[in-house]
């Protein structure tokens, strides 16, 4: 069965719920940046959004841009999110350590939960679908998303709402440095094509996608398939991407470009680019973490960014990493990676 | 499609370490809450449901590196996976995915060092608090996994691993899969739950008129499942089959759960239909019955919408073990199949009188020598992540 992505809706340090990135990016230098916010008011009523933290506020607009104007019953919501609303878990946490175990407010509690982002967006559409929620790391959103083209595959579902949320909080952000996520100097494009320090610069991505099952007008591109590796040798990684392209009926040649998760960080860097000095020599590579930050949920960029590239059958050349031929593309593969440990590999086509 | 079965599970709770411990605590009536031990609180008006080991003593037994960086979560977990793992005599020649439930992930750690975290101190915790640190720990306790996922969806996460990893078998991604789920207790949740106003003071009653509330429990369990075919052509012998599962969604509040028990009654009916079985076909349900006034009342309700007047005999093991949260639908599910193949219904405790408005009776005493063919385990989360899975008999 196919699976299409219909929509896809993004609120990140780039212009929120636009692709305005695609033709005129914000072009960031620093090392921590937060999501530029549309107005919520829009989305949720100001009552509501009181009770919110800003993370359940950016999924629900996220999730509702992306479903604007389709009415069909979704048969899932899936989300991926490394860490869950932790602005609300600080909250708990800090309020535990500095008044004791008394009089604790259970409404930062109820938002604790990795799952609360799911359920909410549950609640406010009704849907008494499949619900679940992936807290993998820097996978998170791979999984999630592998989790509904497995149900697609097996018939379960028609429908589904696949979202990546992930917020960086200031303090986080502090203990992420004090354990070298992040580069001491603030971060350039250059340091992306000469990684020389280690360490990213942090970012936050609150992103949703509408699949389904049959094409319309809008769809942005076909998800052919996907899969997720630990710790692949070379083979392993080389057998996965061939079975992708076999199932898809496509030779190697056929891949128009693949997407990277490039962060400036030599030690994440070098995994991508010797895989591809091996296997896509020649092919244009794509890197997409120099404008929306390194992050759990920031693979969800790279299927973003190759999805609207499918759909504008264009990639623009301040997100092309390396040059290879210059054609519409047709097929992306977007690789990501986790710390050399969790892969995941998917292919997308139009 | 060929059946999916379990050929090794693992367990470590309250009631003891390894399904023999557990199961001996379940047909002896005994269950295990008590006063606060290991965790640091000042709640001891709270009973929980500890594990005796000491993070140092499972280090121990499992011949970690002294100076590990690990947290209880972790630890509780490699103890059950590697039972698992041996009983099923599963190895890395098989394309093998683990899939883990946790919502605590590190936090007890880093409730006990999160100020130090800023002065540059214990910072080798940081990295182990979220969820997916943990699961890569346990994990690598078997020789090469092929892939490795992580569910938090509170109460349910252990279940949804269940589900995922069956959904990965059926679809081909995976030849085996290792699931459940793993949960320590900790100052945060046991605080939160004591904010929500959802824990008993008292042993908890599930299903009683009375009921106060839930204990806390902390644990893992595992079980490794694959193809029919899979284990047979290994020489590995099934222990039963995971016949049906559902995940659905109540939709309706972040913690309270709907007055009809939508969410409840749509995963125990997918799971039925997923099985092929009919309602009558279910010998015993393994409740979520967490013994808070609102689960046991909408599951009731639900239990009822599925079953009309042919209620199975059901009881809540919650009793025995607390509410061990992310790990519990992986807990029951161990004692579901314990269970199932002893024919032991195990009790209910603490049960007096029925919930008014629906008349329901759990099993209060352990039934021995029953013929049960089909078990059902229950899982509900906040956020209503509800889902329900069965197991059968080999037939």
């Amino acid at each position: 069965m196919a699976v299409y992505i219909q929509s896809a809706a993004q609120i990140t340090i780039q212009s929120p719920l636009c692709d305005d990135w695609f033709t005129s990016p914000i072009r960031r230098e620093g090392r921590y940046f937060r999501s530029v916010e549309p107005d919520f008011k829009a989305f949720i009523d100001p009552m509501a959004s009181r009770r919110m933290g800003r993370l359940l506020k950016r999924a629900i607009a996220s999730a509702m841009t992306a479903l604007e104007g389709y009415e069909v019953p979704l048969d899932a919501i899936v989300t991926g999110t490394g860490l869950g609303c932790i602005e609300t878990t600080e909250k708990f946490l800090n309020a535990m350590l500095r008044d004791g175990e008394q009089a604790l407010p259970p409404s930062f509690f109820m938002q604790s939960t990795h799952n609360t982002i799911g359920s909410v967006i549950a609640q406010r559409l009704k849907c008494h679908g499949y619900n679940n929620t992936f807290t993998h790391r820097g996978t998170s959103f791979d999984c999630a998303l592998q989790d509904v083209l497995v149900q697609f595959e097996l018939g379960d579902i028609s429908s589904a709402l696949v979202c990546a949320n992930d917020e960086m909080t200031e303090a986080y952000f502090q203990l992420f440095d004090q354990i070298g996520y992040w580069k001491r100097e603030d971060v350039t494009e250059d340091m992306f094509r000469h990684p020389a320090t280690t360490g990213s610069f942090a970012g936050e991505v609150s992103a949703a996608f509408l699949l389904g099952g049959e094409p319309t007008e809008r769809t942005l591109c076909r998800l052919e398939g996907m899969e997720l590796l630990y710790e692949p040798t070379d083979e392993r990684f080389l057998r996965c991407v061939e079975e992708l392209l076999r199932k898809a009926g496509i030779e190697k040649t056929e891949v128009d470009a693949v997407v990277c998760g490039y962060n400036a960080d030599p030690s994440n860097d070098e995994v991508y680019a010797r895989r591809m000095d091996l296997y896509f020599p020649q092919t244009t590579q794509i890197y997409y973490k120099h404008l929306f930050g390194e992050g759990f949920s920031a693979s969800a960029m790279g299927y973003y960014v190759a999805a609207t590239c499918l759909k504008r059958g264009e990639i623009p050349a301040h997100i092309r990493y390396r040059e290879g031929k210059s054609i519409r593309p047709k097929h992306i593969l977007v690789y990501n990676h986790f710390q050399n440990r969790d892969h995941s590999v998917a292919l997308l086509s139009c | 499609m060929d059946s999916i079965v379990v050929t090794g599970m693992g367990i470590i709770c309250g009631l003891g370490c390894g399904t023999r411990a557990v199961f001996d605590a379940l047909r002896a009536g005994k269950p295990a809450i008590g006063k606060v031990h290991h965790l640091r609180t000042s709640h001891e008006e709270l009973p929980v449901s500890e594990v005796a080991m000491s993070n140092e003593e499972m280090i121990g037994m499992l011949r970690l590196p002294s100076d590990m960086v690990v947290t209880r979560t972790p630890l509780l977990g490699m103890v059950a996976f590697r039972q698992a793992v041996e009983q099923s005599g599963l190895t890395d020649a098989v394309r093998t995915a683990f899939v883990n439930g946790t919502t605590v992930g590190g936090m007890e750690k880093s409730e006990q060092y999160y100020l130090d975290f800023f002065e540059g101190k214990h910072t080798e915790y940081i990295a182990a608090h979220d969820c997916g640190a943990g699961t890569e720990q346990i994990g690598r306790l078997f020789g090469h996994l092929d892939a490795m996922y992580t569910i938090s969806t509170a109460c349910s996460s252990a279940t949804n691993a269940l589900i995922t990893g069956a959904n990965l078998i059926r679809s081909g991604k995976a030849d085996a899969a290792i699931v459940g789920g793993t949960e320590s207790l900790s100052k945060f949740h046991l605080n939160g739950f004591n904010s929500l106003m959802i824990l008993d003071h008292e042993p908890c009653k599930p299903f009683d008129k009375n009921r106060n509330g839930l204990n806390l429990g902390e644990g893992a369990a595992y079980l490794v499942i694959e193809t029919a075919e899979r284990a047979r052509k290994r020489g590995a012998t099934p222990l039963c089959e995971l016949s049906g599962y559902a995940n659905a969604c109540d939709a309706f509040h972040q913690t309270a759960t709907s007055p009809d028990g939508e969410g409840p009654f749509l995963a125990m009916t997918g799971a039925l239909n997923r099985a092929g079985l009919k309602p009558a076909d279910i010998d015993y349900i393994n409740a979520h019955g967490t013994g808070t006034g609102n689960n046991d009342l909408c599951e009731s309700v639900a239990i009822k919408r599925v079953f009309g007047d042919r209620v199975p005999p059901f009881s809540s093991t919650k009793s025995f073990t607390g509410h061990t949260t992310s790990a519990a639908g992986a807990v029951e599910a161990v004692i579901s199949i314990l269970s199932l193949t002893n024919g032991f219904i195990p009790a209910n405790l603490n049960f007096s009188s029925a919930i008014e408005e629906s008349g329901l009776t759990p099993v209060t005493k352990g039934l021995s020598d029953v013929d049960l063919r089909h078990v059902m385990s229950n899982s509900f989360g906040f956020g209503g992540n509800d889902s329900s899975c069965i197991f059968s008999k080999i037939s």
